[in-house]
């Protein structure tokens, strides 16, 4: 049975329609993604999930669950990291912590919580003195502490250092680990391909694709694309005439070569005919970056 | 000082317990908030040290001007609680999505509002008989004539001033906007309380007036002018209606 179940979900404000028609399903134990670009309906689509807002059509379930209508059961098994949202300046994490676990029937452990996120330090520290990897850390805490079954984290690592951000990674692997559905809203490519089992990729609305990391990236297209530094003078008339080759390009010493098939046994070879070392040589293969650009039509 | 917002059923008691002790622990801790407290005792301190505030007066009816400005004094405690830092807290939370995020837990609007109204009404008890008791132990001020009835003008002045300030943290999106709205209802209060000049020596309109402001019901109470009935039937009219206002334009983001 899917965990989360999305179905021709449509919410407007007013005239204005944030979501016009999104569907999809999470598995138990996924670590599902939700991409897309700003203003695309993702965060919408969270608050419809979490019962914050009514979906004006379509059907939501958690677990089970109507968000709308057992808003009190599903709070007790649903935690929601919110993008945009705060604690009380001189609420301490502990107290943070210890307050939310108050609410929950089956809270965790709020020492070893703070231990898992790396609080513990910091535990007598005020949430305006804390870093802002330190406040992301708690907020993760915070939607751990009720020991959910789904948890969804919108915009998990935005403004974080990269640093911060793998650490923050770790957390969401570890907690994927202890049997936890997850949903994970982003616009970071690279998040989604590092953690997410499949990705629903959202734009205007509507859902443009559901696929694996991988196979979004596939679609589009097996379009590949080398770059190095030639040795000695090269001629690109050459490499043009190449049957995997589709396009040619110098910047400067640099030659970009793009094409399709077995692109860099061709371009090799040919370079070896001719006693060519390719100094600095790069291969960058279609990536979820570039699906999105695609299938997206923006950025 | 008024009814409590009972926690709904999903909502644990330890839960509750929990989130009015942060709150209290949070009001506590903030240093300006303490003006609540600080700032009565020490009028009262002052006023009570200058001599001839303690000898009786014939403008205020053979009384002293200390006897006159102890309610007043005690009425400036659940007025600062009442009609700033309540708004204020809770306009704040509002600002800092404190209440978004609590939005996704199990904790229903009513608890959070119960725990804050909780904790101020029991903060504005404890300095209102702190401010009495330094009148009477310290200075010798006189107990009002009807205790029973000074006790229930206080009660129902807090729930009153209390429902004002919910309505004002009903609708303030910000701190700034709470503050701006919560202190000329303050001060309107302090004014009617006869913080800046005693009632007794404003024109006779005037204290008319004041008698339909809450706090000028409740002083009014204290030292028996007007009827009784008409100044408990303005101090529940405004609870009530503030009250009903709170509830009908609450928003919580």
């Amino acid at each position: 049975m899917a965990v989360i179940e999305v179905e021709q979900l449509h919410k407007r404000y007013g005239d204005e329609v944030a979501v016009a028609d999104v569907s999809f399903e999470v598995e138990q134990g996924e670590i599902f993604g939700v991409l897309g670009p700003n203003g695309a309906g993702k965060t919408t689509t969270v608050e419809c999930l979490a019962g914050l807002r009514t979906p004006d059509g379509g059907r939501v379930r958690v677990l089970g669950l109507d968000p709308a209508r057992e808003r009190d059961a599903l709070r007790q098994v649903l935690g929601v990291q919110l993008q945009h949202s705060g604690l009380p300046d001189r609420l301490r994490a502990r107290e943070a912590l210890e307050l939310y676990a108050s609410f929950y029937r089956r809270p965790a452990d709020v020492p070893a919580l703070l231990d898992r996120l790396g609080l513990t330090e910091k535990a007598g520290t005020a949430y305006k003195k804390l870093s802002g990897g330190q406040q992301q850390r708690l907020a993760i805490a915070l939607a751990m502490v009720g020991s959910p079954r789904v948890v969804v984290l919108d915009e998990l690592t935005t403004g974080l250092d990269p640093h911060a951000r793998r650490a923050t990674w770790e957390l969401v692997e570890q907690l994927r680990d202890t049997g936890v559905t997850v949903l994970l809203v982003t616009h970071f490519m690279e998040e989604a391909e590092r953690l997410c089992d499949r990705v629903a990729l959202i734009d205007a609305g509507r859902v443009v694709a559901v696929d694996t990391p991988a196979g979004l990236a596939a679609r589009a297209g097996q379009r590949q694309r080398l770059r190095f530094r030639p040795s000695a003078p090269l001629d690109v008339e050459a490499l043009r005439a190449l049957p995997e080759v589709t396009a040619v390009s110098r910047h400067g010493s640099l030659v970009e070569v793009e094409g399709t098939g077995n692109l860099v046994h061709a371009v090799t070879s040919l370079l070896a005919r001719r006693q060519i070392i390719a100094g600095d040589l790069r291969v960058e293969q279609a990536s979820l970056d570039d699906a999105f650009v695609s299938l997206t039509g923006n950025r | 000082m008024t009814t409590v917002a009972l926690p709904a059923a999903p909502m644990t008691r330890k839960g509750f317990t929990t989130l009015t002790a942060v709150q209290a622990r949070l009001l506590l801790r903030e240093p300006a908030a303490l003006a609540w407290l600080a700032v009565p005792v020490v009028v009262v301190l002052v006023l009570g040290s200058i001599p001839g505030f303690r000898t009786p007066q014939a403008a205020l009816g053979g009384q002293r001007v200390i006897d006159v400005y102890v309610p007043t004094c005690a009425a400036m405690v659940p007025l600062f609680l009442a009609l700033t830092a309540l708004p204020v807290t809770f306009a704040s939370y509002r600002e800092k999505a404190v209440l978004r995020r609590l939005s996704v837990s199990p904790v229903p609007a009513a608890g959070v509002l119960g725990a804050l109204v909780t904790v101020i009404a029991a903060l504005a008890a404890v300095g209102v008989l702190t401010v009495v008791a330094i009148g009477a132990l310290v200075f010798d001020v006189k107990a009002p004539a009807h205790p029973a009835a000074a006790l229930a003008g206080f009660v129902l002045g807090g729930a009153a001033v209390l429902a004002l300030g919910l309505v004002v943290a009903a609708r303030a999106r910000t701190a700034g906007a709470a503050s701006g709205l919560g202190v000329p209802l303050m001060v309107l209060n302090f004014f009617a309380a006869g913080l800046y000049v005693p009632v007794a020596e404003l024109p006779q309109t005037l204290q008319r007036v004041c008698e339909f402001v809450p706090f000028g019901a409740v002083t009014a109470i204290w030292s028996g002018h007007g009827p009784l009935w008409q100044h408990l039937l303005v101090l529940a009219g405004w609870t009530v209606a503030g009250g009903l206002a709170a509830v009908r334009f609450f928003r919580w983001e």
